[in-house]
């Protein structure tokens, strides 16, 4: 055979097997759901995960102490029984008693027990560790300063077992539904080291799936766990996550049918999606994101260097920051940006906690005449005639800064440029690279910013608005009586009972503005009609993931 | 030349040693810390102070350097901040993905790039040369981005005859060899095509410039005075000179082979260096910033080395003793 020949031949060959290949995959992709991702998770041990992808895949791999759903009717989270077959609180609601079921076990036949609960959970709380979740522990028990796990978790027998906590409050079960991991696989784990412990490459779990390839940066395959009892071995055969980045080859991949699920769609992308793909279902997750501009409500220079608390220079005054707010424009930038896809934002209470609302207050409208009239209230005034408002020789201007990349806060940054531009405040707008400007926002470098919040699925805004040192309490706000409603609130025992306080920290927050709250974005998430019985829902996109089946695109989904 | 390849690369260690000092203070310096990303949402709030702990960040950084000195003269490079995985590990991955990509891209580069610059050269002033020279300003001008997303709509979406991203179809760890290679060809065509087709467009650039000056030198005129056929000369008596440039454009495009290119990487997910490099200083992951120096280093080093080997071969006026 001459070389030509034999090259002729070899290209024929690969030819025809591409041929033939589009016909085999067909037939795995008819068992197999594909859900695009822009970032690899960063660690698939639940105790040290931090990424949403992560927690996707753990919902999925571990077994759920609770079987959770968000109720969006009543705005609250419903505990149903998962690992966990049923629950009773004892010594004024401060122990909570939990029955284990019997027969799940881990990928390698050994039961999960009491003592896996346990384990985990020390786990969780161990400083060393360094768990993103270690907070849920804080109300257990602690001696010395150091978390208690002997004394927070009492073993009764394999299926019993008590967790006490030193107060009563509406988040014991939700704290009490972290992932549990093997104690006899991690057990002599270096906690110091946990993170990169090589047993989290493999993650051995109990769940519906488990993990059979993850190709670090690439995609993780989750395959059915026939052997599954938590709640049963889930339906598809398996589910790739592929790392996609860049959202333009996402919505590709969506478009051409190559990935089953995604997340963001962006609202601009809608409408063509709706015309020119009828087999792409939008489905909009209920708002817990909100962006907002973070006035410092206290003299950076003051805290910094004398750590002195005195209200800053410029947005000290509470009427200035009213102003502010009634001065921007939030409705035209919803209405450019997020159409349909965002509301104004009242406060950080998520509207979805329908329950905790205080309906009596409204978005503050755009009235420039009204913030002119706060600022003169407030003793600023052109009285040089520079076009700049100035007060005790001092001009109202600042920089606004902003997280580089993102189009939409860019947009928000210029407007709100513009809109301050007429009444007389000169705003500099500045992009800095996020991680810079997170670390600046922590260390309450900057007088003005653009930032965005993720509310978690319980009502706690102690991270908010507490004490002033909080990371959260971005802007240095401080209130007394929202320290004193705080407490009463998370001390309730049942969640509906603290509604009149959480209302009345809303008034307080709608009245002083400690940042201009500017709108809540209801994501989209893209779904080809192929894949049935999805949960898309405020939990997330992955929500009982085990009931996904793949079938005809044209006939009706459940979701 | 033996002792000239050994001198060079002894002298290399001092200046990689350099590099990676410099790398380690500078990237310190720089505003922005790597547990910033995580003070965010539903985090616990100190969870950022008790990472920055574990990781050793608190230590001063004199601290800091001895235990990265220590490391790295045992030949551990530490572990990724945001990956949770051994920088060695991580390196071990992602460089096979990187040459794959960027390997076949400077074949498609120097290969075409040198055709289209000897097609030009000698066909200098003719329609064919101004088409060339329209569609290599034409190629060298379009953003990697822009035509990495029309390739992306238009040959994947639309005709569907190729895929958009990745290095693999989902589910090609099942299939035969031969099968699983055709899939990982049909996956590189669009990134490489990308990659390799504006460089082509400046290196064809570089070979018309540097053809059309040697040819008009005495020796060439002798050669066809000689009644040497034309293939003679230009193949054997002009190119040869000719590609001097060519190898020194080479020689520096070495780095690139492990280097990776973030853009054509993003655009079409591929795992490879420049978006390992891109991401890691984003996320001031230290350990991978360090790491991917280092290997950009060693390139540019080796590039520079292998381009002045290259020169001994083909120039003999060149010797190194």
């Amino acid at each position: 055979m001459t070389p030509r020949l034999l090259f002729v031949s070899v290209l024929c060959c690969a030819m025809l097997i591409g041929c033939g290949k589009r016909s085999a995959d067909k037939d795995a992709m008819a068992e197999t759901a594909v859900v695009a991702i822009s970032g690899d998770a960063d660690n698939l041990n639940p105790v040290v995960a931090n990424t949403t992808v992560a927690s996707d895949i753990a919902s999925g791999v571990y077994p759920m102490m609770f079987d959770v759903e968000f109720d969006l009717r009543e705005g609250k989270l419903k505990f149903g029984p998962g690992l966990v077959t049923s629950w009773e609180f004892a010594n004024d609601g401060k122990d909570v008693i939990l029955h284990i079921r019997k027969d799940v076990r881990w990928e390698d036949g050994m039961p999960v027990t009491t003592e896996d609960i346990k384990f985990s959970y020390e786990l969780y709380g161990d400083p060393d560790v360094a768990s993103p979740r270690r907070n849920y522990v804080e109300s257990m028990i602690f001696t010395n300063g150091k978390f208690d796990i002997d004394r927070s978790v009492t073993i009764v027998d394999d299926t019993t077992m008590i967790f006490h906590f030193v107060k009563t409050y509406p988040l014991q079960l939700f704290h009490l539904n972290l992932s549990p991991i093997p104690k006899h696989v991690y057990h002599n784990a270096d906690r110091r080291t946990l993170r990169t412990n090589p047993a989290n490459e493999r993650a051995m779990g109990a769940g519906p799936f488990r993990l059979e390839e993850w190709v670090r940066q690439q995609q993780i395959t989750l395959v059915r766990n026939g052997k599954a009892a938590l709640p049963y071995p889930a339906k598809l055969e398996r589910v790739v996550f592929r790392v996609i980045s860049e959202p333009t080859t996402r919505l590709t991949e969506l478009k051409k049918g190559t990935v089953d699920l995604m997340r963001p769609v962006y609202p601009e992308d809608v409408k063509e999606i709706q015309e020119k793909n009828p087999d792409i279902k939008l489905i909009t997750l209920p708002p817990r994101n909100y962006d907002y501009i973070g006035w410092m409500n206290i003299d950076i220079e003051a805290y910094h260097n004398k750590k002195v608390i005195k209200p800053h220079p410029l947005f000290g005054d509470r009427r200035v920051r009213q102003a502010l707010t009634y001065g921007i424009d939030r409705r035209s930038i919803l209405r450019e940006k997020l159409q349909s896809y965002g509301e104004l934002a009242v406060t950080d209470f998520s509207p979805i906690f329908r329950w905790a609302i205080n309906k009596t207050l409204v978005p503050y409208p755009y009235d420039p005449e009204k913030a002119r009239q706060l600022l003169r209230l407030a003793g600023w005034s052109d009285s040089n005639g520079d076009g700049i408002l100035d007060k005790g020789g001092r001009n109202f201007e600042f920089t606004l800064y902003y997280n580089a990349g993102n189009k939409r806060r860019e947009y928000v940054a210029t407007v709100v440029q513009d809109n301050l531009k007429q009444l007389g405040i000169r705003c500099k707008i500045q992009a800095v690279e996020n991680i810079v400007l997170y670390q600046n926002i922590d260390e309450k470098k900057y007088d003005a910013f653009i930032d965005g919040f993720s509310v978690g699925l319980a009502i706690d805004p102690s991270d908010r608005w507490g004490d002033v040192m909080n990371p959260f309490n971005t802007v240095g706000f401080q209130n007394s009586r929202i320290a004193e409603l705080l407490k009463l609130g998370l001390h309730v025992q049942n969640e509906r009972e603290a509604g009149p306080f959480w209302m009345e920290i809303q008034s307080i927050l709608h009245q002083e503005q400690p940042v201009t709250f500017m709108y809540w974005v209801k994501e989209i998430v893209g779904v080809n009609r192929r894949l049935k019985n999805t949960n898309i829902n405020t939990l997330g996109i992955t929500d009982r993931m085990w009931d996904w089946t793949i079938g005809d695109p044209n006939t009706a989904m459940t979701q | 030349m033996f002792r000239y390849i050994v001198r060079r690369v002894m002298s290399a260690v001092p200046l990689l040693f350099g590099l990676l000092t410099f790398t380690f203070f500078i990237i310190r310096l720089a505003p922005g810390d790597p547990t910033a990303m995580y003070i965010r949402g539903d985090v616990d709030p100190h969870y950022a102070e008790q990472l920055r702990a574990t990781l050793g960040l608190n230590d001063p950084l004199p601290v800091q350097y001895v235990k990265w000195l220590r490391g790295v003269v045992s030949g551990e490079l530490g572990t990724s901040f945001s990956l949770n995985d051994e920088v060695v590990d991580i390196l071990a991955r992602t460089i096979p993905n990187t040459m794959l990509l960027t390997f076949f891209a400077l074949v498609l580069n120097f290969g075409i790039g040198i055709v289209l610059g000897v097609v030009s050269a000698l066909r200098r002033g003719k329609p064919v040369d101004h088409l060339l020279n329209v569609l290599a300003l034409f190629l060298y001008s379009i953003p990697e981005f822009w035509l990495g997303l029309m390739l992306i709509l238009g040959v994947s979406l639309n005709l569907d005859v190729l895929p958009a991203s990745g290095i693999h179809s989902p589910l090609a760890q099942f299939l035969p060899t031969w099968e699983y290679l055709w899939d990982l060809m049909q996956h590189m065509v669009l990134p490489v095509f990308v990659l390799g087709v504006a460089s082509a467009a400046a290196t064809g650039r570089y070979m018309r410039g540097s053809l059309l000056e040697v040819v008009q030198q005495d020796y060439i005129r002798t050669a066809r005075a000689k009644g040497l056929s034309e293939f003679v000369v230009i193949g054997k008596h002009a190119l040869r000179n000719a590609m001097i440039p060519i190898i020194t454009l080479f020689g520096l495009s070495l780095p690139f082979l492990l280097g990776g290119a973030v853009i054509v990487e993003t655009v079409f997910s591929w795992p490879g260096m420049g978006k390992l490099t891109v991401d890691a200083i984003f996320a001031r992951d230290y350990p991978v910033i360090i790491a991917c120096t280092l290997v950009s280093g060693v390139m540019v080093i080796v590039g520079n080395l292998v381009a002045d080997i290259l020169y001994a071969f083909v120039d003999p006026r060149i010797r190194y003793g």
